[in-house]
């Protein structure tokens, strides 16, 4: 059981149900590693997911926790014209509730509308993602992955690089990673950053963090974003945000680089960081969070209805 | 031979002398016979509403509404429109040209104008500055004010090219009317949903930089002095906004400003919930600069509190905060809300107050309202400060539900309204 029946944002979470999260991920870590690795703990109980807007990774990843239960598991995908949202959105929850489920995963590209929907219903709303509000599932895995590693978060020096202003999964990070006593800091250029930015640490240059950071967090830059694009060139991003063979050699041995996927080969990570199916660098634990994020969300789901 | 009413004990909110004290009114008629310490009530069929601990004032005035008429009646209209305003104490209102089509031709001041005489509320039309609202061509401000527009806007877009705006400040000055400026630079309000600030950011919500407003009122306030134009800056919501039109008024330019009951009321932090109620322009902002239009209007620089009433359809609010329209309805809260949030909670007399919403705005669009003495018309709005409500969605007059003060404790209810000598309101009558 956690504090609340709905995870809609990173707020919504208690310290104590961070830990029983976590702990709980620990122990179906092991179910993942075995031959058959589905346990029969949510037979009979059927989750949607609800995705406004699409995702293979994040779908997949709740598809992949679910059935590891052995919970039903429903995708739904609903376009939203830009007209008449609010009706589609109210229709389809009426269909989705119709089908009797005990938990419905969101997705939306406006903020604040996994809150929505959370109000509309009774059942349990995890929030996978809207707009650029919260992602509070890709911070729990983000955490999962830093404890897997350092089993000590408390003190640990995270950067996190590149489009502040856009990011949910940073806006999630950083009240998780400051919630649980880690020391975050942000690198970015003034035109991804918002007007205010009192009471963050920012940098202008990866340089300025390289030698230090237990954890180089690198968010995806988007060139073609909605909005006003501002921000000059690849080529200047390269310069001063991207990771490549020179500055990885100078990070701390025990530090590691993460990131929320898909990587934008050669913007953010240079291809010879990369690698091909893996990367040369142990310190690239990309794929830890995607193993750990089917540990978080088979964890969540289970907290939640078992 | 009218009906006779008389308003005893209450207290009397004058703006005129400033003064508010216990007196008497005598109504016969359309007209205020006697302002008294002590009038009897004599023999007769006469009405007593006994105000004794109310506020008694001059029928209040709003001068910037949306009353959607002609072209989104399902909202609002001329009618719907009225009801609301008596039901909030307003007995003359000034609406927006922003209907479809625009108010921006004589025919359609004329429709505005007829319309409103078959409700209970004076209602003035303010013209639009350019044709369609479109911020390219003048419109005929002279056949216009003829026709009767108090004044000229395009409100709810701003005139971006400078030159134009120069052009229709010379022009507003041949026919003396104030020009209501709604001020936004596009480049910076953009997709702006909310104020740009630490909420916005933790929301995940588009930022409007208060900068969006504020060059507009640099630029308009230069454009003012140069040209000696009557401007008057509506729905201001910055600090920086006050201080400047502070300067200005300080340096002689014809420059007047109002503030909405909203601004006054919220502030930024109140969107934590995404209520797309709060959804507003310009938007709600910070706490500091909510507190710098209490400051101006505690030292004068602000002239008028508006409710700028902008109905919407349910399923234009009842939906994703970046979907939803922005806007608020506020005739029914107009003085609950003000009083509320300036006398109860920071200590601004009722005299400043019901200035602010009465005289300030009729003496800013030139018409005859907002006073209260004898000989004049009975127009009177009665209001409970003790009592208190919490308007719920199905509580409102007005056709359209959208009020960002559903749930909000106001006190200061009002109990009547008299429009020409006539009761057109009285609370619990419904
Ligand atoms: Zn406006
Ligand atoms: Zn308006």
């Amino acid at each position: 059981m956690l504090s609340k029946k709905s995870i809609l944002q990173v707020d919504d979470l208690e310290k104590e149900d961070v830990i029983k999260i976590m702990d709980t991920a620990d122990s179906f870590t092991d179910i993942s590693k075995r031959e058959i690795k589905k346990v029969p703990i949510l037979r009979g109980k059927a989750v949607v997911n609800l995705f406004f807007e699409s995702s293979t990774r994040t779908r997949t990843s709740f598809e992949v926790a679910a059935k590891r239960l052995s919970a039903d598991m429903i995708n739904f995908s609903a376009s939203t014209s830009s007209l008449k949202k609010g009706e589609s959105i109210m229709d389809t929850l009426r269909t989705i509730l119709a089908m009797q489920v005990d938990l419905v995963v969101v997705r939306h590209s406006d903020s604040g509308t996994v809150k929505m929907v959370d109000d509309l219903i009774d059942i349990p709303v995890i929030n996978a993602g809207d707009g650029k509000h919260q992602h509070p599932t890709q911070a729990l895995l983000d955490l999962y992955t830093i404890r897997s590693r350092f089993k000590e978060c408390r003190g640990l020096k995270v950067a996190i690089v590149g489009d502040f202003l856009n990011s949910r999964v940073a806006a999630s990070d950083i009240l998780l990673f400051e919630k649980m006593g880690m020391d975050v800091s942000i690198v970015a250029p003034s035109m991804l950053l918002p007007e205010d930015c009192s009471g963050f640490k920012i940098y202008s240059c990866i340089d300025d963090v390289i030698e230090s950071a237990d954890i180089i967090y690198m968010l995806r830059m988007q060139f073609e974003r909605q909005g006003r694009k501002f921000y000059p060139s690849i080529r200047e991003y390269n310069r001063f945000f991207s990771l490549n063979r020179d500055r990885v050699g100078r990070m701390k041995e025990s530090a590691v680089i993460m990131h929320p996927g898909p990587v934008n080969r050669g913007i953010e990570i240079s291809d010879e960081v990369m690698g091909g199916t893996r990367s040369p660098y142990s310190s690239v634990i990309i794929e830890d969070q995607v193993t750990g994020g089917v540990a978080i969300r088979m964890a969540i789901l289970y907290l939640i209805l078992g | 031979m009218g009906s006779k009413i008389l308003i005893s004990n209450g207290s009397l909110a004058d703006p005129e002398t400033g003064r508010f004290c216990r007196k008497d009114i005598y109504i016969e008629g359309r007209l205020i016979k006697d302002i008294a310490d002590k009038i009897e009530a004599g023999s007769g069929d006469i009405k007593i509403i006994d105000a004794r601990g109310m506020i008694v004032m001059p029928g209040l005035v709003d001068m910037h509404v949306h009353l959607r008429d002609p072209g989104f009646e399902e909202e609002e209209t001329i009618e719907s429109g009225a009801e609301a305003a008596l039901a909030g104490g307003i007995t003359s209102m000034a609406c927006m040209p922003n209907t479809s089509p625009a108010i921006d031709s004589p025919h359609l001041v004329k429709y505005v104008i007829e319309k409103a005489d078959s409700t209970d509320c004076s209602i003035y039309p303010v013209a639009a500055m350019t044709k369609g609202i479109a911020g390219k061509e003048i419109t005929e401000m002279g056949l216009l004010s003829e026709e009767g527009a108090v004044a000229f806007s395009d409100d709810g877009r701003c005139v971006s090219d400078a030159r134009l705006m120069f052009e229709i400040m010379r022009y507003s000055v041949q026919f003396g009317k104030p020009l209501v400026l709604h001020e936004e630079e596009y480049s910076f309000s953009g997709y702006g949903l909310m104020h740009e600030g630490k909420f916005s950011t933790r929301l995940g919500l588009e930022g409007i930089s208060r900068l969006s407003d504020d060059i507009i009122i640099q630029r308009d306030i230069m454009l003012a002095g140069k040209t000696g134009a009557r401007i008057h800056i509506t729905h201001v919501s910055t600090s920086a906004a006050v201080d400047m039109i502070r300067r200005a008024k300080k340096n002689g330019v014809p420059v007047t400003c109002d503030v909405t009951s909203h601004h006054l009321f919220f502030n930024d932090s109140f969107l934590e919930g995404f209520n797309t109620n709060l959804k507003v322009k310009p938007p709600l902002r910070s706490r500091d600069d909510q507190m710098a239009l209490i400051e101006g209007v505690k030292d004068g620089t602000i002239d008028a509190i508006i409710s700028d009433h902008a109905p919407h359809l349910d399923t234009e609010k009842n939906t994703t905060f970046r979907a939803a329209e922005f806007g608020t309805i506020g005739l029914e809260t107009l003085f609950a809300s003000s009083y509320t949030k300036l006398c109860r909670d920071n200590g601004v007399g009722i005299d400043k107050l019901v200035r602010l919403l009465t005289l300030g705005p009729s003496s800013i669009i030139g018409i005859n309202a907002g006073k209260i003495s004898r000989g004049k018309s009975a127009d009177i709005t009665v209001a409970d400060p003790g009592a208190d409500f919490t308007p719920a969605a199905d509580s409102f007059r007005s056709r359209s539900k959208n009020s960002a003060f559903i749930g909000q404790k106001l006190y200061g209810k009002i109990k009547y309204t008299v429009k020409k000598g006539k009761i057109v309101y009285e609370s619990g009558s419904n």
